[in-house]
């Protein structure tokens, strides 16, 4: 029988840093993607009420990107699932 | 071409000519094959999209344009496409496919930045208008067919 070792110290480390960072899903601009369309899309995705998501998909079109939400990244990542399956163009990074 | 709403919350188009009904089977061909490849290069080597959530997008995506393919094989005889509310969701998806693939090939950039005189390859300017076509058929979509 294998003797079972405790954790390392600095493998829990690694674990808080992996859980309790938040992660932003950033949302890009891009030249076909309708406005209403991005803005129903964050609608469903994200719960955002009509303003919020309009506010949103506007940042997106003037600014180039926006994030539209922040969290864990297991979450983050089912959501840029999500804006994939609508067709658009999202990525996640580490809140700065 | 004429779209126009239906009683039932859908969209019908009534092509007119040859011309129409290659514009709409345009449509699977301008799609980008490579969008949820192209999707994935948006993410980190960690997330191991590229094998975990591009084979579902993928059969999403194709999903989309068989409903239109299947659309347009029933639309050939009775000469008018329906499409019912139920795949307008379908619908507006392979219309984004392709104007993302002609995109990616012409990279016309926002409408209105495009002059329509300055494109000088007849490729190229029928590419254009078959992308303002779609885009035109996606807002019917949105206001008549796709629930808020």
């Amino acid at each position: 029988m294998k003797a079972v070792t405790a954790p390392t110290r600095k493998s829990e480390t690694r674990t808080e840093e992996k859980t309790d960072r938040p992660w932003d899903v950033i949302v890009l601009d891009d030249p076909v993607n309708l406005m209403e369309y991005v803005a129903r899309v964050l609608m469903r995705v994200f719960g955002h009420s009509r303003e919020k998501a309009e506010e949103l998909m506007m940042a997106v079109h003037q600014q180039g990107k926006a994030i539209v939400w922040s969290g864990g990244r297991e979450k983050a990542e089912m959501y840029v699932q999500q804006l994939h399956s609508a067709q658009l163009h999202a990525t996640l990074q580490k809140a700065s | 071409m004429t779209v126009m709403p239906t009683v039932e919350g859908g969209l019908k188009l009534v092509p007119e000519d040859d011309d129409d009904w290659n514009v709409l089977s345009a449509i699977a061909l301008d799609a980008d094959e490579e969008i949820a490849k192209r999707f994935s290069g948006l993410m980190d080597e960690e997330s191991m999209w590229e094998d975990i959530v591009v084979p579902d997008l993928e059969t999403h995506f194709s999903k989309q344009l068989e409903v239109v393919i299947e659309a347009l094989k029933a639309g050939r005889d009775s000469g008018e496409v329906i499409i019912s509310p139920g795949e307008s969701e379908e619908w507006y998806g392979a219309l984004n496919q392709a104007r993302l693939g002609l995109e990616r090939i012409y990279q016309f950039g926002p409408d209105e930045k495009v002059v329509l005189e300055e494109i000088s390859s007849l490729s190229e300017r029928s590419a254009y208008r078959r992308g303002r076509f779609y885009s035109a058929v996606q807002a019917v979509l949105i206001e008549y067919a796709m629930p808020d």
